[in-house]
């Protein structure tokens, strides 16, 4: 019986998203990727307790979840148009260059005919060793980038753009775009603040170019590096040992060849009595009931949700209130197709505080307090950066509490378990102070949580 | 020729060299002056063209959004900013105000984002409306020169910019109507600077008292796009550094091969205001050296050249004058050889001629007178014979013809014969002989004659310098592997400056002593290098309280006693 119910769920779903998307299957490509259409990005919204207490009003969590479907088998995958931004600053010199290249060559021959190849390197100057080109001589460019030799200072900003102007030289086709850039210094040459270098990550995000930053030792600016990537939706890695390097570029290459949805973008609209407050881990606008975001790329299988804050004005006992629409739009990449998804959560009120407490939905609780842990790492920094060390250890530790607090009441194993990372962690600040690798640690990881980073 | 004439002619000679030589160092100097100065020029035209480049691609773009702001239909004006600051990487933010009302894009209070947060901060005394919205001159002066010029002018990257601003005016091409309606409107682009930072805002007012809209512009998307195409590292000149600079002298970016120092000023800076105020296009000489590679190589190709021929010219006159030298010396030499020998035969010759002709008087009767006038006609013919043997000697010396006869020779019975064929010369000229020679056989392989002259040439010279000594010392002696022979006297000895001298030809020490004496300064010459030829050496020492030692040194090797060509 439950199979045969599974079945007409999912049929029923199929059919609903066949409705939804405004893609009409017309063609023989189009029928090719019917498959891919009918198992899209799906659109789950929840709440972090499904009923509500009744009476006054109440503060709840909206988690979005948009479950990326894995890559179809059949279907050829989107060209890729990668352009790697390798540092080859003075302090790359030796093993750490040698490695980068490496990686840079590893993620070369992951790539076919059909994707478009390039690299910049930078010291105080730039210089686009391979132009953007389908990799078709793949001795040729290997041969190129076994060529790079180590030079002076570090010229961030004009490396990243140099290999943007190499990505937007094929902008115009079907291509999913992205940049590696590959740092192990600070920016010494041109803009160099994280603001500056975020700005840079919105402008590139508009033109569907995501920046993946990887930090290599303990002396880059990771606070630089996240700022550009999570304003591209890109991903960011800390890597301590360049020997990791390539293993970063394959899994970060992994990602990049596995995506089935881009310019994703939600509109989240709450009815009358709902408030959305607060976006939680990322940027996104909130005008009045309306709360929109955007993604740049899902990758298959991949899980990205985001959680807003809302105030709901009272409920009474036995009542059943819409809290949330949510609306997804993205480009589907098999068929270069506009689709959409949607979905609406709603919540019950009980006077019954028991019923409340048991309704309490345990993913959303427990992601809700991972990005509220993130947000206390980011904030830990900063406490650091000002010298007040001891706040931030306190920070840490007070945020480790609560997840232990959140993990001992719903049993959760996750929530506990990274509670006691997070007291290791804090010990180890205590002990040692706050240490390059670690604020790279910190940086990294809540970034990474904010962003549901798949590779890490 | 005298010594004063060839400083003369040297002089003549330095002299125009070094003033031709400096004249042409400083004419190298101001060559390298002019290039220096035509490199200068040439890289002030290129960061102009360069500057000028850039403001025309900024002003290019501030006029394609100041066209898609007068497009916007104004029912659809929040959205339409909304969905350009969402899509348009030139678009930063966008905003509406009104003088009655304030802002209406983006709202104040909490719904703002953090970026509209800050944008409304940044602006808050434009919003407030202390600081009227300016019609920027650049608007007013070339508006409509930007859209007629050719998108291809600009570089590949910068056309993409222009392109992208101007996209977005051609959105609407729909409204063309309301578009001339809007031209009557008043618009303008201000740069702001906060925080040590730039911005730009552009702004649009259809009619005077309305609504102002407009859009910040996202400033690194523009320094994004504007720096790929600053020239190439690969086309600057080594040695120098092109740059783009902000009000803070902080580098945007840079291109060129060498690395900059930090703290280094600019040689040359280009102002890119209005468009983009207080930045500069700035070009760096790397230690001050503005010569571009071909420059340097002429200057030092022309430098070396020059000095070659400076220290040729010197080398060659020099070389020129102690060859001139050398002839004079020679010259005066050979003069006062030829007088030398002339009287050296003469006085024999008249001595010989003198006792022949009174012989031949027969006035002579006493047969011991006889005897005695003929002794000393043999002995002036030996001594007339030992000058012409000198003489012959040294000229097959000199031709190289020189010939040697080697033989065993007992040099302590050589010795013992050689002194008493000259005994009586020696007893005459009032020397007293010792004679300290080893009684072991002394046997060297060597040429007798040469010997025989050697010997005779420092007895004679004993004779003639060393008489008033009254001493001659003659000794024998072997050391290792020579033969050493000693002649000493108690004469006035060499003077210290002539101790080298004295075995060169021709030279004779010139002193009142000499000078009196004749001599043809061949004899110690001619010895030394006969020695010399058969492997031994003639060397002077200074005798201990005065007068002279000559070591005569001859290769020796022990030899058998029994041998058979042994001379006694």
């Amino acid at each position: 019986m439950s199979i045969l119910k599974k079945r007409k769920n999912e049929s029923r779903r199929i059919i609903i998203a066949a409705l939804v998307g405004f893609c009409a299957v017309l063609s023989f490509v189009a029928q090719a990727s019917a498959g891919v259409q009918k198992a899209g990005v799906k659109c789950r919204v929840e709440i972090d307790r499904a009923i509500l207490p009744a009476g006054g009003n109440q503060r709840a969590v909206v988690k979005v979840t948009l479950d990326a479907p894995p890559p179809p088998e059949k279907s050829t995958r989107p060209a890729v148009n990668l352009a790697i931004v390798l540092d080859r600053s003075g302090s790359m010199s030796g093993q750490k260059l040698e490695r980068a290249k490496d990686a840079a060559i590893e993620a070369l021959r992951h790539l076919g005919p059909m994707d478009i190849f390039s690299v910049v390197v930078y010291d105080h100057n730039v210089s686009t060793v391979v132009s953007a080109q389908h990799v078709k001589n793949i001795e040729w460019i290997e041969g190129r980038i076994r060529q790079i030799r180590s030079g002076g200072n570090t010229a961030l900003f004009g490396g990243v753009s140099q290999g943007a102007a190499e990505v937007r030289k094929n902008l115009d086709g079907n291509y999913v775009n992205r940049i590696i850039l590959l740092s192990d210094g600070l920016a010494n040459v041109g803009p160099s603040s994280p603001e500056d270098l975020g700005r840079l990550g919105v402008a590139l995000i508009k033109e569907s170019i995501s920046v993946t930053t990887v930090g290599v030792g303990t002396d880059y600016n990771e606070d630089l590096m996240t700022h550009l990537s999570q304003n591209s939706d890109g991903n960011t890695y800390f890597v301590e040992s360049s020997r990791d390097l390539p293993r970063i570029f394959t899994a970060e290459l992994g990602d990049v060849l596995s995506v089935v949805a881009k310019k994703v973008h939600l509109i989240i609209e709450c009815p009358d009595g709902v408030k959305p407050l607060n976006i939680i881990g990322r940027e996104g606008r909130i005008k009045g009931r309306i709360v929109e975001l955007s993604l740049n790329q899902l990758y298959g299988s991949q899980e990205k949700y985001a959680l807003i804050e809302v105030e709901i004005s009272g409920g009474k006992s036995g009542e059943k209130k819409d809290i949330a629409y949510v609306n997804v739009s993205y480009e589907n990449p098999f068929t270069q197709k506009k689709e959409t998804s949607s979905g609406r959560a709603y919540a019950m009120f009980s006077k019954d505080k028991i019923k409340v407490k048991k309704s309490a939905n345990i993913a959303v609780q427990r992601e809700y307090n991972f990005n509220l842990n993130a947000l206390s790492q980011e904030k830990a920094i900063s406490l650091s950066d000002k010298g007040k060390n001891e706040e931030a250890v306190l920070e840490l530790k007070k945020s480790a509490q609560k997840l232990r607090e959140v993990g001992q009441e719903h049993k959760d194993e996750k929530l506990l378990k990274r509670a006691e990372e997070m007291e290791v962690q804090a010990g180890q600040i205590e002990k040692e102070g706050m240490t390059k690798k670690y604020r790279k640690m910190l940086r990294t990881d809540s970034y990474q949580m904010k962003n549901q980073q798949m590779s890490k | 020729m005298s010594r004063r004439s060839i400083i003369i002619f040297w002089l003549l000679l330095l002299v125009p060299t070094l003033v031709v030589g400096a004249a042409a160092f400083k004419l190298l100097r101001n060559e390298q002056r002019r290039i220096n100065q035509k490199v200068r020029l040439s890289a002030q035209d290129r960061a102009h063209a360069i500057g000028d480049s850039l403001q025309l691609t900024v002003e290019a773009v501030e006029d394609g959004l100041t066209e898609a702001l007068k497009r916007i239909p104004t029912d659809n004006l929040g959205e339409t900013l909304s969905s350009w600051e969402q899509r348009n990487p030139l678009v930063r933010n966008s905003f509406i105000w009104n003088q009655k009302t304030g802002l209406q894009k983006p709202k104040p209070g909490s719904s703002a984002t953090s970026e509209e947060r800050k944008f409304i901060l940044r602006y808050s005394s434009l919003i407030s409306g202390r600081i009227p919205w300016k019609t920027s001159a650049v608007e007013e002066e070339q508006t409509g020169l930007i859209q007629s010029q050719s998108i291809r002018q600009f570089k590949t990257g910068r056309q993409k910019l222009v392109e992208m601003a101007r996209q977005t005016a051609r959105e609407y091409q729909s409204s063309e109507k309301d578009f001339k309606e809007a031209l009557q409107g008043s618009a303008g682009w201000i740069p702001w600077f906060a925080e040590s930072s730039l911005y730009i805002i552009g702004w649009f007012r259809k009619e005077p008292g309305g609504i102002v809209y407009g859009v910040e512009l996202e400033v690194m998307t523009l320094l994004s796009r504007l720096i790929t195409d600053f020239p190439l590292s690969e086309a600057v000149p080594e040695g120098m550094i092109y740059a783009i600079i902000d009000g803070n002298g902080k580098i945007l970016h840079q291109a060129g091969k060498t690395r900059l120092k930090t703290g280094t000023r600019p040689d040359i800076t280009v102002s890119l205001a209005p468009c983009l105020p207080h930045w500069q296009v700035a070009v760096y000489f790397i230690d001050g050296n503005m010569m571009t590679r071909s420059g340097r190589g002429f200057i030092m190709l022309s430098g070396i050249l020059l000095a070659i021929f400076i220290v040729a010219i010197v080398f060659g006159g020099s070389l020129l004058m102690w060859q001139a030298h050398n002839n004079l010396k020679d010259a005066r030499q050979k003069t006062s050889f030829v007088s030398s020998v002339s009287h050296e035969l003469k006085t024999p010759l008249t001595s010989i001629r003198m006792y022949a002709e009174l012989l031949s008087t027969d006035r002579i009767k006493t047969p011991e007178k006889k005897k005695h006038y003929l002794q000393v006609i043999v002995t002036e013919s030996q001594r007339l014979t030992r000058l012409v043997n000198n003489v012959l000697d040294f000229s097959r010396l000199e031709q190289g013809r020189k010939r040697y006869h080697l033989e065993k020779l007992n040099m302590a019975v050589f010795l013992y014969e050689t002194i008493k064929a000259h005994s009586l010369r020696i007893q005459k000229a009032g020397l007293v002989l010792k004679e300290n020679i080893s009684d072991e056989n002394i046997i060297v392989e060597t040429d007798r004659d040469a010997m025989e002259q050697v010997l005779l040439n420092l007895v004679d010279n004993a004779i003639k310098y060393a008489s008033e000594g009254k001493e001659l010392s003659i000794a024998l002696k072997v050391r290792k592997k020579y033969c050493e022979l000693q002649v000493v006297d108690r004469g006035p000895g060499v003077p210290f400056a002539h101790r080298d001298s004295i075995f060169k030809k021709f030279h004779r020490v010139d002193d009142s002593l000499t000078a009196r004496k004749p001599g043809s300064g061949l004899g110690l010459s001619i010895s030394r290098r006969l020695l010399r030829d058969l492997g031994g050496d003639l060397l002077y020492r200074p005798r201990e309280g005065g007068g002279s030692c000559f070591i005569v040194l001859i290769p020796f090797q022990p030899v058998n006693i029994d041998d058979g060509n042994i001379k006694r």
